[in-house]
C-alpha cells in the first residue's frame, strides 16, 4: 500500500523535451499534473479540468493531446513536448516569436496549449490556409483574442503574411551599448 | 483541478492477458482506451474502478487492412488516424466525415473508434461532478433511482452520442468482441440495445477488438450530418447517416438511415423496404425525411432543444443524401 | 517626443508567456504548501444547523479544517453592500454557496475529506426567478434588509418623458430578455497564502483588484493591513470575473494562519461558476419615441435585474443599467426606473460591460425599430442623433471628445452598407449599433479623497529603468503601456524598463482593473511621473551641453541636442543627472475631478471621459435550419489615441468576441431548484475558432483632451454593440426579430416557421 491506503506509486519514465525524468507517481497522475506539479513544467495549463478547453494540450510523438486526459503512466516511452520544449537553442520557435509580435499573447493562459497545436499543424502542413488553421486550432478555447490575432500569426509563422506594416524600432539601449 | 480517484494500473502487451485481468478483477476494473471518455467520467466519479487496463501496447488492436472483401479496423485505431485513412475516405466517405466532426483536433488523436462505439450514453443529468448529481438527487442511470428525463420513467434513457455508431450501422458493419472464453463476431445492429445504463451487449469480461465493414459494391453512396451548436468539441444533438445501394440503373436495392443523439440505442429507420426499386430522386429523399422524423423522438437528455432537433432531422436526410451523391 | 506612444511595438512580457516562464496563481509551489477544498451548499436556500467535521478530520492527509463561524466578518466589494462572508455562517443562499473548508497534503485527499464533512441543513424555499423573489416579503434573503429581496431600485427621470413620447411621429414599445452570462477566463481562481513567524500574511491571488482584496483581508482576518501583503501574479484573463474577493482568498490565509503552512486552494472549473458575478439577466421594456425627422424624443425603461444570491457590484449595476445608455445619441428626455433583486443563484456582478451591454441591446433594436416605422436607414438615425463633443448627456455627463460619427463612417464604408443594404437577397443582411462607455469611473468605490492609481520609477545608474505600478495587468497589457508612456515621457528604451506591478508591499495603490480605468488613469499618472523625472534629466543634459532644456530630446535609449555630436546614452544621463541631483525616483498619481450629475446617483456612470463605438454585423441565415453565421463583423472604436494600435485590435476584437458569444450561445441557465444546468465548459459553450467570425477592428482617434497623449479605453466598449447589429442584421436577412438572447438557432427555426403559417 502507498501513501494513505492508496496504490503504491511507481516508477515513471517520463521523457519530456527530450529530457528524460525518473519519477514515482500514483497510477491516477495526470501527464498534466505530473509535468506541472512534480517536474515544474507549470507552462502547460490547466482551465476545465476535463478536456473541453485544450489549455493542457502537449505533443506525443508529434501529436496534439490532452494532458489532463492522459495518464502520466500511460505516456512512458513516448516523446512528449510541452512549452517549454519549443524554443531551441536558447532562441523561441517561429510560431512562439509571430504569437509575440502578432498581440496574440493577451492573458497567455491558453496560449501555451495554442502554440502547441499551431506548431503540430505546421509540421505537417507548410503553408495552411485559414480555415486549416481554424479547424487546427478548434480544440483550444481563447477567451482574450477572438482567434484574430492567433490566426494571423500562424499565417505569419507559416510566411503567409508579413509583419512589414509594423514599425521597425531602433536597436536596443544593451546593443547600442555593444557597439 | 478535478483530480481522478485512486486505482491500480496495468499495462498487458497481450489481448489474452488483459482478459485475465479483466476476469481476476471482475466488476472492480475498467479498460481504458484513449481516455477520452473515461477519465472526465472517472473525475466526475461516475466510475471508481480499482484497477484501470491499459490496452496501449496490445498491438494487434492497431490498423486499418483489408481481408476479403472487408476493412478491418483495430479498435484502437484512433478517430484521428481514421479520419485521415485514405482508404476509408474512398470506400466509407461518410466514415471519414464523422470521424472529422467528432470533438476537436487533440481528442480526436486520443480517442479510439473502439472507445467511440463503446462511449458510455450521455445525459444532461449525468455527465456532471459528483457534487452536482449530490445536489441534484442523482439519477436512475448513477446513485439513484428517478429519471429527471422522462418523469416517472423506470428505464434510463442516456442518449447514444457516438458519431461513429449510426454510420457504421448503415454500412452493415460487425464488431468483434474477445473473452477468456474465445471470439465472437455479432452485427453492429445487435451489439446496442435500448438501455440507457449500459447500452451495449459487450459482457463485463469481452473486449472489442476489431470493426469489420464490407467493402461495397459500385453503387453505394454514403452521408453524414451533425447537429450541434458548436463547429467543433460538442457532442452531437442529432446524428443522421445514411447509406443506399444503386443498382446499374441507379434503382435503389436497399437504403438505410441510422438517426441518433435521440435515445440510449441509435435507431435504425425501420420499414424502408417499399423504398427498393425507386431512383434516389427529390421525392424519394423527401419521403424518407418524413419516415425518418415520423420514428424519432428527441429528449430532453440533451441540452438542445428537442422540437428543432426532430425538426432538423427531414432537413439533415436530405443534406446527408445531397452531401452523399456529390 | 520619443515616438514609443503609436507604434506596434511587442509587449514586455508576452515572450514569458511565450515560453512557459511566466508564473500564474497555479504555478506557485511553496515547501510544506497544503491544499484546500471547500464544501459547497446543494441546497438552493438553507440554514445551517450543524456543521460536523469529526470524521473528516480524521481522514488521511487531511490537516485542518474550517466552519463559517471563524470568519464572521462580512465583506464585499462595495462598502455600502457587504453581505458576503468566507463561508456560510447562518444560511447558504445558493446552490454552490461556501459553507466550510479542508486542508490536506493533497488535492485528492481534501476533495474526498468534503464527502465526510457532515452537515445538517434545515432547507428553505428557493427563490429562483426575480419576480417572485421580488413578491415574496416574507422569505427574505438577507434577513433583516429593509428592502426584501431588493437590492437596489433607482428610478431618475430628465424631462418630461410621457409629453415627449405623446408628440413623437414613431413610438416602438417592446420588451426584450438579456440571458445571464459568465467571463470564464480559461484561468480558474487560484490563491495561495503564507503566513511567516513575524506575523506577517501573504497572499497570491489570480485577482483583477489586489487593493481592495488587501482592504478586505486585514478587516475579516483582523490583522492590521501593513501585516498583509497581496500579490497578483501573471493572470490568465478576468474580464470582471476576477473582481470581488472571493471566498478562496479569506480560505487560504485562514488555514495558513491557523496551521502554519502555505496553503493553496484552486477552483476546479465548476467552482468558476458557481464564483460567477458574471452579466445579469435583465428584463427589460423600453419605450422609445422619434421625431418625424428621427431625432430621439424620448426613452423610457423599466428593467428587472437577477441579481443572484449577492450585492457584488449590483448597486452600481442598477444605476449603470440607465446612466450609460445617453450617448452617443442626444436624448430628448429619459427616464429609468431599474431594480436588482436577490435571487438563490450564483452572484452576478460585472462582466466587460458592467450593466450597460444588455440596456444597449434593447435600446439599439428599439431604435431600429424605430427607424423602419420612419423609413429612415438605420446609420442615419444614429448618425441625424450624434450628441457631439464638448457636451452635457440628458442626465449630466460630461462628453469630451467623441470619435461616433468617424466610427458609424468606418463601418458604413468598410461593410459596403451603401451599397449592399438591402440588396443581398433573402437570408442576408447587415445590421449596424452604436455605444458608448466609460474610461474608469470619477469616484472610487470607497469614499477617500487619495489617488485612485499611482506610480513610482526608479531610474538607476545601470540605465535600467524600475515601475512600480499598482495596476493589474489581466492580459490586456497594462504592463507594457506603463512602460511605453515612461519610455515615452524619459526617452529611454522601453524595453529596458521592469515593472513591478500589483504588489501591494512593493507598488503604489491602484484601485484595480475594472471600469475600464487603466489606460486613462494609470495612463496620466505614468505621464505625470515621466514628466518629473524628464525635468531633472533635460536640466541635467542641457547644462553639460550649454543648452536650454527645450533643446534636449531623447527617445528610444539616445538623447540628442541641437548639435550633431550632442547624444550620449540613456545610461550617461541618468548617471548626470544622478550626480547632480542624487538618488532618482519620482510618483505621478491619478486623482479624480469632480464631476456628474447634480442629484443623488449622478455621480455613478460619471467619467472622465467616454469611449464611442460603431458596429456593422453581416449575417447570413440558413432559412431551413434557423442556423445563422455572421460572415464579418466591422468594428469602429473611438479610443481617443492608440497607445499600441496591436493592442487595441485586440481589445476590439476581444470584444467583439465576446459579445457574439452571448449573442450565438452563452447563457447561465438553471433549473427550478437553482441547480445551474450546466456548469462546464462543454455545457457552457463558448465560441471556437471555427466559430468565431472574422473580425475587423478599425481604430479611432479623436484624441481625448483629457487623457493621457489622448488616450480613452478600449476594453470594453467595443462590446457592446455586437449583440443589437447581429439581431439588427438577422432582422435585415429574414425579416424576424431577436428580442431575447441568446440568439438560438432552434428559437430563428421556430419563429420562421410561425412568419410563414
Amino acid at each position: 500500500m502507498g501513501v494513505f491506503g492508496r496504490p503504491e506509486k511507481q516508477l515513471v519514465a517520463l521523457t519530456v523535451n527530450g529530457e528524460r525524468h525518473d519519477v514515482a507517481l500514483e497510477p491516477r497522475a495526470t501527464l498534466l499534473e505530473a509535468v506541472r506539479y512534480t517536474l515544474g513544467l507549470t507552462g502547460s495549463k490547466q482551465g476545465c479540468d476535463k478536456g473541453d478547453c485544450g489549455a493542457c494540450t502537449v505533443l506525443i510523438d508529434g501529436k496534439p493531446m490532452l494532458a489532463c486526459l492522459s495518464l502520466a503512466i500511460e505516456a512512458q516511452g513516448r516523446a512528449v513536448t510541452t512549452i517549454e520544449g519549443l524554443a531551441k537553442d536558447g532562441k523561441v520557435s517561429p510560431v512562439q516569436d509571430a504569437f509575440d509580435v502578432c498581440g496574440a499573447l493577451q492573458c497567455g493562459f491558453c496560449q501555451s496549449g495554442m502554440m502547441l497545436s499551431a506548431t503540430a499543424l505546421l509540421a505537417k502542413c507548410e503553408k495552411p490556409n485559414r480555415e486549416q488553421i481554424k479547424d487546427a486550432l478548434a480544440g483550444n478555447l481563447c477567451r482574450c483574442t477572438g482567434y484574430t490575432q492567433i490566426l494571423n500569426a500562424v499565417e505569419v509563422a507559416s510566411g503567409q503574411r508579413s509583419v512589414a506594416e509594423r514599425d521597425e524600432r531602433p536597436t536596443t539601449q544593451a546593443q547600442a551599448a555593444a557597439k | 483541478m478535478l483530480t481522478l480517484p485512486p486505482f491500480e494500473y496495468h499495462a498487458p502487451m497481450e489481448l489474452a492477458d488483459a482478459l485475465a485481468l479483466l476476469q481476476k478483477h471482475a466488476g472492480k476494473v475498467k479498460l481504458i482506451a484513449g481516455g477520452t471518455d473515461l477519465v472526465p467520467n472517472m473525475k466526475h466519479r461516475l466510475f471508481m474502478p480499482e484497477h484501470v487496463v491499459g490496452l496501449k501496447q496490445i498491438s494487434e488492436l492497431n490498423g486499418v487492412r483489408g481481408e476479403g472483401g472487408f476493412l478491418v479496423i483495430g479498435a484502437m485505431t484512433s478517430i484521428a488516424d481514421l479520419a485521415r485513412n485514405p482508404r476509408v475516405a474512398l470506400l466509407f466517405p461518410s466514415l471519414a466525415r464523422a470521424a472529422t466532426a467528432i470533438a476537436g483536433p487533440q481528442l480526436r488523436e486520443m480517442g479510439t473508434l473502439g472507445g467511440n462505439l463503446c462511449l458510455d450514453t450521455r445525459c444532461v443529468y449525468y455527465n456532471q461532478t459528483h457534487f452536482w448529481r449530490k445536489a441534484l438527487g442523482y439519477c436512475l442511470k448513477k446513485d439513484g433511482t428517478v429519471c429527471h428525463v422522462v418523469k416517472g420513467g423506470q428505464k434510463c434513457v442516456a442518449a447514444a452520442s457516438n458519431d461513429t455508431a449510426p454510420v457504421l450501422l448503415t454500412l452493415g458493419a460487425s464488431v468483434e468482441l474477445a473473452s477468456p472464453n474465445g471470439r465472437r463476431a455479432i452485427p453492429l445492429e445487435e451489439f446496442y440495445v435500448a438501455d440507457g445504463v449500459a447500452n451495449t451487449v459487450i459482457e463485463p469480461n469481452e473486449i472489442l477488438t476489431k470493426v469489420r465493414v464490407p467493402i461495397p459494391r459500385a453503387g453505394l453512396v454514403t452521408g453524414y450530418q451533425k447537429l450541434r451548436i458548436r463547429a467543433a468539441i460538442d457532442y452531437p444533438s442529432l446524428c443522421v447517416a445514411v447509406a443506399a445501394q444503386q443498382q446499374a440503373d441507379g434503382k435503389l436495392e436497399w437504403v438505410r438511415m441510422v438517426i441518433s443523439a435521440l435515445g440510449s440505442k441509435p435507431h435504425t429507420v425501420k420499414r424502408l423496404e417499399g423504398f427498393q426499386g425507386r431512383a434516389l430522386d427529390a421525392a424519394t429523399i423527401a419521403e424518407l425525411g418524413q419516415a425518418a422524423h415520423r420514428q424519432c423522438h428527441p429528449l430532453t437528455n440533451i441540452n438542445v432543444e428537442t422540437g428543432w432537433r426532430r425538426e432538423m432531422i427531414p432537413v439533415f436526410v436530405r443534406r446527408a443524401f445531397a452531401e452523399a451523391m456529390k | 517626443m520619443s515616438g514609443v506612444v503609436g507604434r506596434r511595438l511587442r509587449k514586455l512580457d508576452s515572450l514569458k508567456k511565450a515560453t512557459g516562464e511566466a508564473v500564474y496563481a497555479d504555478d506557485i509551489s511553496l515547501p510544506r504548501m497544503l491544499h484546500a477544498k471547500i464544501l459547497r451548499s446543494p441546497h438552493a436556500h438553507a440554514r445551517i444547523k450543524k456543521v460536523d467535521f469529526a470524521r473528516a478530520l480524521k481522514h488521511p492527509g487531511v490537516m485542518g479544517v474550517l466552519e463559517g463561524k471563524e470568519l464572521p466578518g462580512k465583506y464585499g466589494i462595495i462598502p455600502w453592500t457587504q453581505d458576503e462572508t468566507a463561508l456560510a455562517v447562518n444560511k447558504a443562499l445558493f446552490i454552490g454557496d461556501e459553507v466550510a473548508a479542508v486542508a490536506a497534503v493533497d488535492e485528492l485527499a481534501a476533495q474526498e475529506a468534503l464527502e465526510l464533512i457532515d452537515v445538517e441543513y434545515e432547507v428553505l424555499p428557493a427563490l429562483v426567478e426575480p419576480e417572485a423573489a421580488l413578491a415574496d416579503k416574507a422569505n427574505v434573503l438577507h434577513e433583516g434588509n429593509k428592502h426584501g429581496n431588493v437590492t437596489k431600485h433607482v428610478d431618475l427621470t430628465f424631462g418630461d418623458v410621457e409629453a415627449a413620447l405623446a408628440k413623437s411621429a414613431a413610438v416602438v414599445e417592446e420588451n426584450f430578455f438579456y440571458a445571464g452570462s459568465t467571463h470564464t477566463p480559461i484561468e480558474p481562481h487560484c490563491a495561495v497564502a503564507q503566513y511567516d513567524g513575524e506575523g506577517n500574511l501573504t497572499v497570491w491571488s489570480s485577482t483583477q483588484i489586489p487593493h481592495y482584496v488587501h482592504r478586505e483581508l486585514s478587516k475579516v482576518l483582523g490583522i492590521a493591513p501593513a501585516r498583509v501583503r497581496v500579490i497578483q501574479p501573471f493572470l490568465g484573463g478576468a474580464f470582471g470575473g476576477k473582481s470581488d474577493p472571493f471566498s478562496l482568498e479569506f480560505v487560504v490565509a485562514k488555514l495558513a494562519m491557523k496551521l502554519g503552512r502555505p496553503v493553496k486552494c484552486l477552483f476546479t472549473r465548476e467552482e468558476v461558476f458557481w464564483a460567477h458575478r458574471g452579466r445579469h439577466p435583465m428584463k427589460m421594456r423600453f419605450k422609445v419615441g422619434l421625431s418625424k425627422e428621427g431625432a430621439i424624443e424620448a426613452v423610457d425603461s423599466k428593467i428587472l435585474i437577477d441579481g443572484g444570491a449577492y450585492s457584488s457590484f449590483g448597486l452600481v449595476t442598477a444605476y449603470y443599467s440607465g446612466q450609460l445608455l445617453t450617448g452617443p445619441y442626444q436624448f430628448g428626455t429619459y427616464h429609468f426606473d431599474s431594480t436588482r433583486v436577490f435571487t438563490n443563484k450564483p452572484p452576478c456582478g460585472p462582466k466587460r460591460g458592467h450593466g450597460s451591454v444588455q440596456p444597449r441591446f434593447a435600446f439599439e433594436v428599439a431604435l431600429d425599430m424605430a427607424a423602419e416605422k420612419l423609413g429612415l436607414d438605420p446609420i442615419e438615425v444614429r448618425r441625424r442623433n450624434f450628441i457631439g463633443q464638448n457636451v452635457k448627456t440628458v442626465n449630466g455627463q460630461q462628453i469630451t471628445s467623441n470619435g461616433f460619427l468617424q466610427a458609424l463612417e468606418a463601418v458604413e464604408k468598410a461593410s459596403g452598407w451603401k451599397e449592399r443594404k438591402g440588396k443581398l437577397g433573402y437570408g442576408k443582411g447587415l445590421g449596424v449599433a452604436g455605444s458608448m462607455y466609460i474610461s474608469g469611473t470619477a469616484y472610487p468605490i470607497y469614499p477617500n479623497d487619495m489617488p485612485q492609481s499611482g506610480i513610482q520609477v526608479k531610474l538607476d545608474r545601470s540605465g535600467k529603468v524600475t515601475i512600480f505600478s499598482g495596476a493589474s495587468d489581466i492580459g490586456q497589457g497594462t504592463n507594457s503601456q506603463v512602460a511605453y508612456l515612461i519610455a515615452e515621457e524619459i526617452g529611454c528604451d522601453p524595453r529596458d524598463c521592469t515593472v513591478v506591478a500589483a504588489d501591494t508591499d512593493l507598488t503604489p495603490v491602484d484601485l484595480g482593473a475594472y471600469s475600464s480605468r487603466g489606460t486613462f488613469m494609470v495612463g496620466i499618472a505614468c505621464v505625470e511621473a515621466g514628466q518629473k523625472l524628464w525635468a531633472l534629466l533635460s536640466q541635467a543634459v542641457g547644462e553639460k551641453w550649454g543648452v536650454s532644456t527645450e533643446q534636449v530630446d531623447a527617445s528610444w535609449g539616445t538623447f540628442r541636442g541641437p548639435q550633431v555630436d550632442q547624444q550620449m546614452s540613456f545610461r550617461d544621463a541618468v548617471q548626470l543627472t544622478e550626480a547632480k541631483f542624487g538618488t532618482l525616483g519620482a510618483t505621478g498619481s491619478y486623482r479624480t475631478e469632480k464631476l456628474g450629475g447634480d442629484y443623488r446617483g449622478g455621480t455613478i456612470g460619471a467619467s472622465p471621459a467616454y469611449s464611442f463605438t460603431a458596429h456593422v454585423a453581416e449575417v447570413h441565415v440558413d432559412v431551413e435550419t434557423g442556423q445563422w453565421k455572421v460572415q464579418r463583423i466591422w468594428a469602429a472604436h473611438d479610443c481617443g489615441k492608440a497607445i499600441n494600435p496591436t493592442l487595441v485590435e485586440g481589445q476590439i476584437e476581444g470584444s467583439v468576441y465576446m459579445g457574439f458569444g452571448e449573442a450565438a450561445m452563452e447563457e447561465m441557465t438553471y433549473y427550478p431548484s437553482g441547480l445551474h444546468k450546466g456548469p462546464s465548459l462543454l455545457d457552457y459553450r463558448i465560441p471556437t475558432s471555427v466559430d468565431t467570425p472574422e473580425l475587423s477592428a478599425m481604430i479611432i482617434e479623436s484624441v481625448d483632451p483629457k487623457g493621457p497623449h489622448g488616450a480613452k479605453e478600449a476594453g470594453e466598449g467595443p462590446l457592446h454593440p455586437v449583440i443589437p447589429a447581429i439581431s439588427n442584421a438577422i432582422y435585415d436577412a429574414v425579416g424576424v426579430r431577436f428580442t431575447e438572447l441568446p440568439f438560438y438557432p432552434g428559437q430563428l427555426f421556430k419563429m420562421l416557421k410561425e412568419k410563414k403559417a
